[in-house]
Parts: structure tokens; sequence; C-alpha cells
């Protein structure tokens, strides 16, 4: 038993297009926020490192159980109607997403040559300036963080199943449908979409990678 | 500090702690507008930390600082400070990319446009006899030419006070001398305070107007030359003190630990040994000659290595010269004790 193909090209489409969209949002909060935290020196900063290093094993169901509360219709943001659409299960990813790359940038930040900081303030630059020039030369490990961000979110199930509902057409990610496929006893499908969601993996890294050589040059 | 050049720099009782390691204890401590200082000292004397409070970069646990009479003491007035005050560190770091881009950063920072930016690096670069660098790759270049893009970098701010730790480290000695000319040129077109951070004591005389010299974080009554950790045996006012292979006469009541200097001005250098009332005679040859302004620095090694300040005129009239046999006399009360 298989699936129609457009089904499956749809499925695998909704996955790429939620993925893209919470890394991007998810980088576009948690990179900043990291930038300054690992270039910023104020009392308790070792608490929230340790914090945001803990929020990396947030259970995934977990995430996805609080924003089911914070959606279902009688929630906080019931009256959005978001929940078992896409962007519920984006709204999740972006949730697990921002500690990865807040932890990750600022480790990355961290580890750059405490001169180049000194250098550009020196020069007169200002505090942007000063840590634009610092991600400059953290970037390797910057697009490593987006990486691992993007690899997170288009693996995750648990999230995405709860707040998603795996609903044929709507919601129905690859991971998702590899679930719903295998308890089916539909092994060989199962795998089949696994590969699909690998391959899509290795698209965006190799489309990242080009991205940083082109930048190296 | 020359005519009509009001202090730029002012440090008042400034102390810097690494944890509970105090690294630097500066009382007092006033740059001219126009002035050359050099800060001199051995690795670890608080000379880098001085310059980084100095550059607004590293904020001191206790004293004040002062920028053109004005107290700089908000982190806004650090950052408008650092407008006017570049440090090149020792091993300076350049910007991923083509060197035009690294000279024309500071520019960029003041807003100036690109091509504003890149006209006016290029002057900078053509001041460090460095033009055929500018399109070369920083990450490629040696680390003379590192050094001296680096220069040209903060030379190119155009800013009041311009610090540099070890600038000629890296470079060769015909690169050193042009790191220093471009300096030199550089004040000669605009008033700028220049403080240098070196461990070659010959180019801080030849070059600077005043010395700094540091020891363990705070400023040493004497130069680093002709310094002697001993053991002082104690026992009366009049006493003798190995030093290497020789044997100094010192006047001090102290015993144990101390460190002795000997100003190099106060060593007589003579062909014969001399009949006289100094106790201390060392026979050396030799070993290094360099010019500070009218007057000529002499090392010698003759068991221990010293350096004598003699005039021009009396190292002429010695015939003195690298190889030459010579006695260093000096009296035991010249030697300082602390």
């Amino acid at each position: 038993m298989t699936w129609p193909q457009a089904e499956i090209l749809g499925i695998a489409a909704l996955s790429l297009r939620i993925a893209l969209v919470a890394t991007a949002a998810a980088c576009a909060i948690g990179i900043p926020a990291g930038v300054w935290l690992g270039g910023t020196a104020f009392a308790g900063k070792r608490t929230v490192l340790v914090l945001l290093n803990t929020a990396l094993a947030l259970p995934t169901v977990v995430v996805g159980l609080l924003i089911y509360l914070l959606l279902t219709r009688h929630g906080p943001l019931g009256a959005l109607g978001m929940l078992f659409t896409w962007r519920a299960i984006a709204l999740a990813e972006i949730v697990l997403a921002v500690p990865i790359a807040a932890s990750l940038s600022a480790a990355a930040v961290q580890s750059v040559d405490p001169r180049v900081r000194r250098t550009a303030l020196t020069l007169g630059a200002g505090r942007l300036r000063a840590a634009w020039a610092v991600a400059r030369e953290a970037r390797f490990a910057l697009a490593a963080a987006v990486a691992v961000a993007f690899g997170r979110v288009l693996s995750e199930v648990g999230a995405a199943l709860i707040v998603g509902g795996n609903i044929r057409a709507e919601t129905r990610t690859l991971t998702t449908a590899i679930t719903l496929a295998t308890s089916q006893g539909n092994f060989g499908f199962a795998i089949a979409l696994g590969l699909v969601l690998l391959a899509l993996a290795l698209t965006v890294n190799a489309v990242l990678q080009l991205l940083q050589g082109r930048g190296d040059a | 500090m020359p005519e009509g050049a009001g202090p730029i720099l002012e440090c008042r009782g400034v102390r810097q702690r690494y944890g509970k390691r105090t690294v630097l204890t500066l009382d007092d401590l006033v740059v001219g507008g126009r002035e050359r200082l050099a800060i001199v000292g051995p690795n670890g004397a608080g000379k880098s930390t001085l310059l980084r409070i100095l550059a607004f970069l590293e904020t001191p646990v206790e004293g004040t600082l002062a920028l053109a009479g004005t107290t700089v003491g908000t982190a806004a007035a650090r950052r408008a400070a650092r407008r006017r005050v570049t440090l090149v560190e020792q091993r300076p770091f350049l910007f991923r990319g083509p060197v035009l881009a690294n000279v024309a950063y500071g520019l960029r920072a003041r807003g100036l446009t690109r091509l504003e930016a890149e006209r006016e690096a290029r002057n900078a670069l053509a001041q460090l006899q460095a033009q055929s660098l500018e399109h070369r790759d920083a990450a490629q270049l040696s680390g003379g030419e590192a050094q001296r893009v680096a220069v040209a970098r903060a030379l190119a701010c155009a800013p009041d006070v311009l610090l540099l730790d070890e600038p000629v480290s890296g470079a060769d000695r015909a690169a050193q001398h042009s790191l220093y000319a471009a300096i030199v040129a550089a004040q000669a077109r605009r008033p700028m305070a220049v403080c240098v951070a070196t461990h070659q004591l010959e180019d801080a005389y030849r070059w600077s107007d005043r010395i700094l010299a540091l020891h363990e974080g705070t400023p040493a009554p004497v130069t680093p030359e002709n310094i002697f950790r001993v053991d002082l045996p104690g026992g009366g006012p009049m006493q003798q003190v190995r030093v290497g292979d020789v044997t100094f006469d010192v006047v001090s009541d102290r015993s144990g630990p101390a460190t002795l200097a000997i100003p190099p001005e106060e060593i007589v250098l003579s062909l014969e040994p001399l009949h006289s009332s100094a106790r201390n005679r060392v026979a050396g040859r030799v070993i290094r000659v360099a010019e500070q302004g009218a007057a000529m620095r002499v090392t010698l090694e003759g068991g221990v290595e010293l350096v004598a300040l003699v005039t021009r005129r009396s190292f002429e009239d010695l015939g003195l010269a690298v190889g030459r046999t010579v006695y260093a006399s000096f009296k035991s009360v010249a030697v300082r004790v602390f």
C-alpha cells in the first residue's frame, strides 16, 4: 500500500515550509540574542547560559503540550484558531529551535578571539558594528547553529503530532506520516518517507555550505 | 612636554585587579597633547593593561581617567573617547578581507562613505610605505606587514592619542625605523600624543620625550636596566654582594632579597683602570652601542651586563666601539637598593 505521489510531494513541501519558516524565525530571534549573550558580561550570565543549555534538552512532547494548552479553544491564545494548523507546528518548532540558535551562537561568539571586539571598539565602532565584526569572525559556527536548528525542526515529531494532529493534506508532515505508516505496519513506505526527509536535509545543508564557501572567498 | 600642548590624558589613582591580583597601581599619569611617552618594563609589568585602560577598552576598578580635561566615567563617555584614542595591539588583529577594507574600517565606523574612507585609507597606507599591500588578503600578510597595516589603520582614524603595544616586534630593523618615522611624520602633520609600550630600551630612549618604567604594575624609580635581584648579606651600611660573576660594594642597612639598580648615567667608562673613589669597577667588552639624543648608550659584558650613558664626545675621544675592552666604574652610593 502506498500513497499517491502528489500527496507525498505535498507532505514533503509542508515539512520543508514549516522547517524553513521555523528555522528563519528561531534564528532571527536566537542568533542576535546569543551574540549579545556571548559578547556581554553581566551578573548572572552563567545562570542564563545554564538555563539556555537546559532548554536544549526540552522534551518535544512537553513543548507540544504547552503550545497545545496555549492554543486550545479555551486557552490564552485560543481565539487565534491556530491549533491543528501548520502555523501551530511552526510555533512549537520555533520554541524548540530558539534555545539551539541562542546557545550555539553564544558559544560561537565566546570562542572568537577577544581582540576582534577590542579592535573594532578601539577603531571607533559602536556596539552594533563591533558585534557584527565578531559575528563575521564566528560565521562558520553561526552557520552550524542554523544547520542544527534546521535539523531539529525538520526531524521533530512529538510536538508536530500534538499541535498539528497529523491531519491529511493539512498538517501531515514527513515525520508524522512516518509515524502513521509505521503504526499501519507499512515499514517499506515509512523508510521511503525517511529517505525523502534525509534528501531534504542534505539539500538544505548543501545550500548552506555553498553560501558559506562564497562568504569565505 | 613641548610648549602649547596641554594634557590630553590624565590618570589619577588608577588600580586594576584581575580577580584578587593587583596588576596595575598608577597614582598619577599625565600625557601631553604632543608627547611621546615610552612605557618600558619586563613582560607582565602591566604595560598592556595600562594601554588598554588608556584606550578606554578596560575600566579600572579604582581611579579616574580624563580625556582633554573631561572626566570619562560613563559607558557613553568611553564610547565617545574611543573615537579619539586608538590602540594598536602587540599582535594586531586584522579583519577578514583585503587590507584596504581593514584600513578603512575606522573611517567607515565614523560614517564616511566607502569612497571617502578608501581614499583616506590609501593615504594612510602610503604614510607607512604600504601602498603595495592595498589589495592583499589581510590573512596572508607577514607579521611585520600586518603590524604596518595595523598602524596605518590606526593613523587613518586621526586619533588624538595613538597607543602602540610593542609596535616593532615581528618587524626587522629597517621596518622598525620606517614605522617610527611614519609616526613622527604623522605627529608633525597634526597634534597627537603617542604612547609606546616596548621592552627595547634603545628605541624608547632614542624616540620618546619621557619614559615610564613599570615594575610589577607600579612605576619604578629607575629604568629597567642595570637591575639585579640579589640577596643582601646584611650586617652594616657597607655591604658586598655577588652579582653574576662580580662583586659590588653597596650602601644599605637592609638584608635579604633586594633589587639593585645602577643608573646608566652614574657609570664612568675608561680605557684604563681608574684610581678613584669609585669602589666598583668592572672590566668588560663593549657588546652594543646605540644613540640616544646627544649621548651614547654603551652596553658592556664583563661577567655581568652593564649599560652606561656617555656623551658623544667622550665616546669619540675614547674611540669606543663594539668589541673594545673598557672599564666601568661607579661609586657604591650610586647603587640604588629597593
